[in-house]
């Protein structure tokens, strides 16, 4: 804070933050008016009145959702497809960069093209499906989490990262008498907390969004993640096919079952963000820039 | 013993080999193979009146599209009665119904589908065709007795020449209805109608004067609005407008009409019964009776205006009339009242127009290789298609479910709920014993398709079913060389005649300009279109008819 700061540099401040505000409010606009709608009566939401507000407080999709039994067995696959399978993407992804890391290791190139020819080219849906199959891994846990386990984009970013930590200290590990492996472990992943902060949340906001791999792969409901219970849920309350009169709960759930459902997926991830930001933001910046 | 059944098996197998290679020369032999091989649980003399039971304990795999109000649960009284009943266990391979038609595609594609393949509409069975995955059903009727039984009583023959494909064979066993069934038609505000002493339409002029009358009263609203116009502008509004003239549009758009009069194929869109549609709704938007937001607006748009009372009128279906608008109105006004119109006629006449099959099964070829096969074309034939067991898949156990007295009307057990039959009863007849369930419970008598409606939709149906069946074109199914080029001319022509379609209704383009438009749709090989139409369905008749 020193006395010394231009006027033009004031303007731009207050343009800066003018801006900037726009921004907040265009981005946060619709958030909240999700929440909103979340928790309103129909009544309201069908004659569009809710903004910022919710009006005519009603939680009766809330209940519906959350009482029933599915919803909960569909959310805790979320949970543990989203830890194991990040568990897994790190642990290949790590490995895999920090050996591409490496310029004097023989064939990188080939290593790195092999990368990148799966971020360009894929076998096509119906082949993929086969493969899946005849390793026998449909209806179970693994064909969530192995298939797409590194994603080429983030084994560049790493791979980057890597590549700018200084090789001397891992000179002087070595002279000490690390072994490779010690000093991935004990040099290397220390000082690498930003970027692997930063990979995994990509890699666990993409898995806990992702419902597309388990509509594959999944038969059953019990085995389903919570966005596929969700999306279905959408789809039913739109366009239910049995005529007849519906109760008052339920015309009720068709108002607001869309906004419900956001609120019920993004919640969690969402907190997640402000503990892993300050990694965050230097993360991303440091395998590209920094060097 | 075992030995003798696994050397006929494969016999049967060779046998079929040999069929599946010689249909592809076009030739289409009635008897596709020689079932000896497949018999195994079968009925000997499975007839009509029959009640199926497999001969020894069977399972079959199913496609099933699960619904999420009512989700799958493996102990619904559905499952276990049905093992009771026909010594069958299905087992389901669920599917959320989101995203059902797209693994459809890929289980087929890959080789993995179950062998009842339910819920497809046609002509979505149409792409798997070509790949051989999927059975000719129409060459093993002879298994199923109901479904005969069904088309000869019904009349459904015309009906099944349209799933026809050039080779003369329909793949898909379609859900069959006695009569033609009309839901989607008009709803208006009668308590409206009757402070203006307005009375219900019966022709499009009669609405016409309605909603001007209305138009007079209310001078700042557009008395119709209207909803379903994304992403096909008009589906509901210009298929019955254009219905009443002889036409199609919106959602029944078809390039090609049948002309009675001149014994063959007109180009649709270019038809002077199109141009009739198009200058009725004209007029509406003209004279600010219809709202121009119509064809573009979303849904809730739509809705939101006609339950803030800002228009009287609005396209609907039974379930969106007590849905989506009935107990929203009800909450903002309580004095507002609606009721479905019959739909409004035309100058063709008397009409009611609309499809008399629905959803239906398509079944995987590898089922010719399951010995099971003959038994399962049985267990279809009565769950799907006999009166006892469309009966059991939509009212469930008598006694237990539903009671039925003398006269033949259906009473839902106190403690059941569905449709609003016993509302707040603790049990759902679809939710916690799985009757009534998309997938099993379709088509039928009307007397079965009635027996849940309620009154104001009987007196509606009650309407509708006095009026004469509109007549089934004849079928022009394309060859596959036809139909690749076909593919080609119909998209560009297809959105030309909905952009201008939507340009001369809401006024951007002057109606005197119809004819140089008639030209421009030449230019987009309207013309030659139209031959390979008329060729195709020249050509199926002569082979076929």
């Amino acid at each position: 804070m020193t006395p010394t700061r231009s006027r033009g540099h004031r303007v731009f401040q207050v343009i800066n933050a003018v801006i900037l505000t726009g921004v907040v409010i265009v981005t946060l606009y619709p958030f909240v008016n999700i929440i909103a709608r979340s928790f309103s009566d129909e009544r309201y939401i069908l004659s569009g009145q809710v903004n910022l507000v919710p009006r005519g407080f009603n939680l009766t999709t809330y209940r519906i959702v959350i009482s029933d039994p599915m919803f909960w067995t569909n959310y805790a696959n979320t949970v543990v497809y989203t830890v194991v399978a990040t568990a897994i993407a790190m642990t290949l992804t790590t490995c895999y960069a920090y050996v591409l890391s490496k310029k004097h290791l023989k064939g990188r190139t080939v290593l790195i093209w092999v990368a990148i020819f799966t971020m360009i080219f894929s076998g096509g849906l119906i082949p993929q499906y086969v493969l899946v199959n005849g390793l026998g891994l449909t209806n179970s846990i693994w064909a969530i989490v192995l298939p797409n386990a590194i994603s080429v984009f983030n084994l560049l970013v790493m791979k980057t990262f890597f590549e700018n930590l200084p090789s001397e200290l891992e000179e002087a590990a070595a002279i000490d008498g690390l072994n490779t492996y010690g000093i991935l472990a004990r040099i290397v992943l220390p000082l690498s907390k930003a970027v692997i902060a930063t990979m995994v949340l990509f890699y666990a906001v993409s898995f806990w969004n992702s419902w597309f791999t388990a509509f594959l792969y999944l038969n059953e409901a019990e085995l389903f993640p919570v966005t596929i219970y969700l999306r279905n849920l959408i789809a039913g309350a739109t366009g239910a096919e049995s005529a007849g009169a519906i109760t008052a709960e339920v015309s009720q759930a068709a108002a607001n079952i869309q906004s419900v459902a956001i609120t019920l997926t993004v919640l969690p991830i969402l907190a997640v963000y402000p503990f892993v930001q300050r990694y965050f933001v230097s993360g991303v910046m440091l395998g590209a820039v920094k060097g | 013993m075992r030995e003798l059944s696994r050397r006929q098996a494969i016999i049967g197998l060779g046998a079929i080999t040999l069929a599946v290679a010689g249909c592809g020369e076009g030739e289409t032999p009635k008897k596709a193979a020689d079932m000896s091989g497949n018999k195994a649980g079968s009925m000997a003399g499975y007839g009509l009146n029959q009640q199926f039971k497999a001969t020894e304990p069977i399972s079959f795999d199913v496609l099933y599209n699960n619904h999420s109000f009512y989700p799958l649960k493996n102990d619904w009284l559905f499952w276990q009665e049905l093992t009771k009943r026909t010594n069958v266990t299905l087992k389901p391979v669920a599917v959320p119904l989101s995203d059902y038609e797209k693994k459809r595609g890929l289980l087929v594609g890959s080789g993995q589908a179950p062998l009842i393949i339910p819920k497809t509409y046609h002509p979505q069975e149409e792409a798997f065709v070509a790949s051989g995955a999927i059975l000719p059903v129409s060459d093993y009727l002879d298994l199923m007795p109901n479904f005969k039984d069904q088309v000869a009583k019904w009349r459904l023959e015309p009906a099944l020449d349209t799933l026809r494909q050039a080779d003369g064979r329909f793949y898909l066993l379609p859900g069959l209805h006695e009569e033609i069934w009309v839901d989607y038609t008009l709803a208006v505000r009668t308590d409206i109608m009757e402070k203006l002493g307005l009375e219900t339409p019966k022709t499009w002029d009669d609405l016409y004067t309605v909603l001007k009358a209305m138009k007079a009263e209310y001078p700042d609203l557009y008395p119709m609005t209207d909803r379903w116009g994304v992403p096909t502008p008009g589906g509901n509004l210009l298929k019955l407008v254009a219905q009443a003239y002889g036409a199609k549009g919106g959602w029944e758009y078809q390039h090609a009409t049948w002309d009675p009069a001149l014994g063959k194929f007109a180009y649709t869109g270019a038809m002077p019964q199109y141009k009739q549609m198009i200058e009725y709704l004209h007029k509406l938007v003209k004279e600010k009776l219809l709202d121009p937001e119509s064809f573009t607006q979303q849904d809730e748009q739509a809705k939101q205006k006609f339950n803030s009372g800002k228009s009287f009128v609005i396209s609907t279906n039974a379930q969106s009339l007590i849905n989506d608008y009935r107990p929203t109105l009800s909450k903002l006004n309580p004095d507002a009242k609606i009721a479905k119109i019959p739909v409004p006629l035309g100058p063709v006449g008397e009409y009611k127009i609309g499809p008399q099959t629905e959803n239906g099964i398509m079944i995987s070829k590898k089922a010719l290789e399951n010995k099971n096969f003959v038994a399962m074309m049985q267990f279809i034939d009565w769950l799907w298609y006999s009166p006892e067991g469309a009966e059991f898949a939509k009212w469930g156990v008598q006694g237990t479910t539903y009671t039925k007295d003398g006269s033949g009307t259906y009473k839902l057990a106190d403690d059941i709920d569905f449709v609003g039959l016993n509302p707040g009863a603790p049990k759902h007849l679809q939710k916690d014993f799985g009757f009534s369930n998309g997938v099993f419970a379709y088509g039928g008598s009307t007397e079965l398709l009635n027996s849940t409606f309620s009154e104001e939709e009987l007196e509606f149906q009650n309407v509708m079913n006095a009026r004469k069946p509109w007549p089934v074109e004849p079928p022009h199914p394309f060859n596959e060389e036809e139909r690749e080029q076909v593919t080609l001319w119909e998209t560009p022509l297809k959105d030309y005649v909905t952009q201008q379609t939507l340009k001369f209704i809401l006024g951007e383009r002057d109606l005197s300009e119809w004819d140089a438009y008639v030209k421009e749709l030449e230019g987009k090989n309207m013309t030659s279109y139209l031959n390979l139409v008329n060729t195709a369905y020249e050509r199926f008749k002569k082979e076929h008819g």
